[in-house]
């Protein structure tokens, strides 16, 4: 049990990192990496938002929204009903008061941070990074300690990465870049790059370590399988996904 | 030599500013340096500043990746004579045949490299050094010998313009360009770059190297059994007669080039060791907790399967992309060994790890830096009392 709470966790941070795995919570990533503490400061305030916004997204699919999942009423009517159709609107509702908090919190007591943050803490709202665990939760039928786990972990690779763009940021602040790729550009760069770094990591799984293997290893593999881990975004949420990035 | 010396001083204005041919200045320059001693020192670049230049700097890590390039020339012909006529022919017959394989491969890395290292230095006007003769090197020295020329091409362009020159050119990359450039080839042709088929520069034969054997070793039987059997030993995987990347198979022959490099102060001696310690420490938490077969090698085997000791030696210690700091320098290399072996043991997508374990630890490493920095700031304003500092 807990080997597959580790496991997931390693997995979240390293293998299928939400940011440069499935490239999920770009903006502010980009533009909030230029300075160390700023980054530090939102890679903290993502890791909060995340490990509490996960768990109760669960708990409100389990136990109003899924199909079936108002039984515990005991009413009839209410347990044949499917309320998923809410569930965006919902998880944004639960994810944006948990900013508010957030917020309120940075402002009273690191009000050089939040002056240094601002637009992008209250962005955090519609960080897609955030929404996207939530559904990726779902979308794997996540249980309940699972959910916290993957949150936590979630948020943790989110900051790890933002806060190694930075470093990277600083180290080439005074490099001789080309003129055009000064800044965003470099960002960019630097970000697919990291991504190949991380890329070391892609198929690792404890399990195979840790318990008995029950296949042979395969031989070594004539093309090793590379593809991207598939994400699998329901189609009708692409459209605001993006428009909630812009 | 005087006569060479005397037309170069009169070509000279030519080139200087004001002069009709201005623009190919680093050109010029890179012939001074190259061909003529000038008594130019380095101002930029991966040192701040020093007594020497950074094209000695340079040229001493070529001198010392001098025998893993005999090696890897005279085992390449010799992996060819032994498969292909089924007997081993003289030394002189392997190196010939060695040569015949290997020298394309290095002069289409030189070549296409070449080309894109003196456009943007006669574009940015920065000068063209040795800096590329080291990645135009290292690069041909990390690929199987049956690698196709013009995927060469296209690995080094990568390497060069994507890993360096967007950055500023030699001293300003993150990653380092050799491996950037083999990791972009591994991912974009992986049937060119891995398998069994690729090691050995006969056409149609299979030689699995030692990395892949231990990864398809069967639950149960012993891994090392496994090796003995298909004739890899600890020893013969030391001296590297062994199908494998070009310039990567001999651990004896990095040692030799570490020897170089640790005597002349050009190669992080903290780096190296810490990665042997964080292999070491990972190999032998594996054989006592994993329970794969291939986690039950004995840990020193790690350090000369594959292209531990090369990446050990010529990658992990590149100054440009690792860690700075002194302390931070013991973790980037530890996590290298561990993360090496993590990936070629547990991973089952790739046979070897060393590589992606460096280029992950170059994303990383500004940010064991700016830590250890921290960390030392904090420590220096606790000692001498000072409140909020």
């Amino acid at each position: 049990m807990l080997v597959d709470y580790i496991n997931l966790a390693l997995n979240q941070i390293f293998v299928e990192n939400i940011l440069l795995a499935f490239f999920l919570g770009m903006c502010s990533y980009l533009s909030q990496s230029r300075k160390m503490e700023s980054a530090t400061g939102l890679g903290v305030a993502v890791i909060f938002v995340l490990t509490l916004s996960c768990p109760m997204n669960w708990a409100i699919r389990e136990f109003l929204l899924a199909k079936g999942a108002l039984a515990w009423t005991g009413s009839e009517s209410l347990a044949g009903l499917d309320l998923s159709f809410l569930g965006f609107i919902c998880y944004i509702a639960v994810i944006a008061s948990l900013v508010q908090l957030v917020e309120l919190v940075i402002d009273r007591y690191f009000p050089a941070l939040y002056t240094s943050l601002g637009i992008f803490l209250p962005l955090i709202t519609v960080n897609c990074s955030i929404l996207g665990a939530s559904l990726f939760m779902e979308e794997r039928g996540y249980k309940f300690g699972q959910s916290l786990v993957f949150g936590f972990s979630s948020g943790i690779g989110w900051f790890l990465a933002i806060v190694a763009l930075a470093a990277i940021r600083k180290k080439i602040r005074y490099s001789h870049v080309p003129q055009g790729l000064r800044g965003l550009g470099m960002a960019f760069i630097v970000t697919g790059l990291m991504a190949f770094g991380f890329l070391a990591f892609s198929g690792i799984d404890l399990k195979t370590v840790t318990k008995k293997a029950p296949e042979p290893a395969a031989p070594a593999v004539e093309a090793p399988a590379l593809e991207a881990p598939t994400i699998d975004i329901p189609s009708d949420l692409e459209d605001e996904d993006l428009e909630g990035e812009a | 030599m005087k006569f060479m010396l005397d037309m170069h001083d009169k070509m000279r204005p030519l080139f200087e500013k004001g002069g009709k041919l201005e623009k190919l200045w680093p050109l010029f320059d890179a012939h001074d340096t190259f061909v003529f001693t000038p008594a130019d020192t380095t101002h930029e670049g991966s040192h701040l500043r020093d007594a020497i230049d950074l094209k000695r700097v340079m040229i001493t890590v070529i001198f010392a990746l001098g025998p893993a390039i005999l090696f890897g020339i005279w085992n390449a012909g010799h992996q060819h004579n032994l498969n292909a006529e089924g007997a081993t022919a003289g030394i002189l017959s392997d190196m010939m045949q060695g040569a015949w394989i290997v020298l394309p491969i290095i002069f289409v890395s030189y070549a296409a490299g070449g080309v894109w290292e003196v456009l943007f230095a006669t574009v940015r006007r920065h000068e063209i050094n040795e800096g590329f003769l080291v990645t135009g090197m290292l690069f041909p020295l990390t690929l199987p010998p049956t690698i196709p020329l013009w995927q060469v091409a296209v690995g080094i362009s990568f390497g060069v313009v994507i890993g360096k020159e967007v950055f500023g050119g030699t001293g300003m990359n993150v990653l380092n360009p050799a491996l950037t450039a083999r990791a972009f080839l591994f991912f974009a042709y992986p049937v060119q770059m891995s398998g069994d088929a690729v090691w050995t520069a006969v056409d149609g034969f299979v030689g699995a190297t030692p990395l892949s054997i231990a990864a398809a070793t069967v639950e149960g039987s012993s891994v090392v059994e496994a090796l003995t059997s298909a004739g890899y030993s600890f020893s013969s995987m030391l001296m590297g007669a062994i199908p494998g990347s070009i310039g990567e198979t001999s651990a004896l022959m990095a040692l030799l080039g570490a020897g170089i490099l640790l005597m002349t102060g050009i190669g992080s001696g903290r780096i190296m060791a810490s990665m042997v310690v964080g292999a070491l420490v990972m190999g032998t938490t594996l054989k006592l907790f994993g329970s794969s077969a291939f986690s039950d090698l004995p840990p020193h085997y790690h350090l000369v399967m594959g292209g531990f000791a090369f990446g050990c030696v010529f990658m992990a210690t590149d100054p440009v992309s690792a860690a700075a700091t002194a302390r931070g320098q013991l973790i980037y290399g530890f996590l290298i060994g561990v993360i090496a072996v993590i990936v070629r043991t547990i991973n089952p997508a790739y046979p070897e790890g060393v590589m992606l374990a460096i280029l992950f630890m170059n994303v990383m490493a500004p940010l064991i830096d700016h830590y250890v920095l921290q960390a030392h700031i904090k420590s220096r304003a606790a000692n001498r009392g000072l409140a909020n500092a």
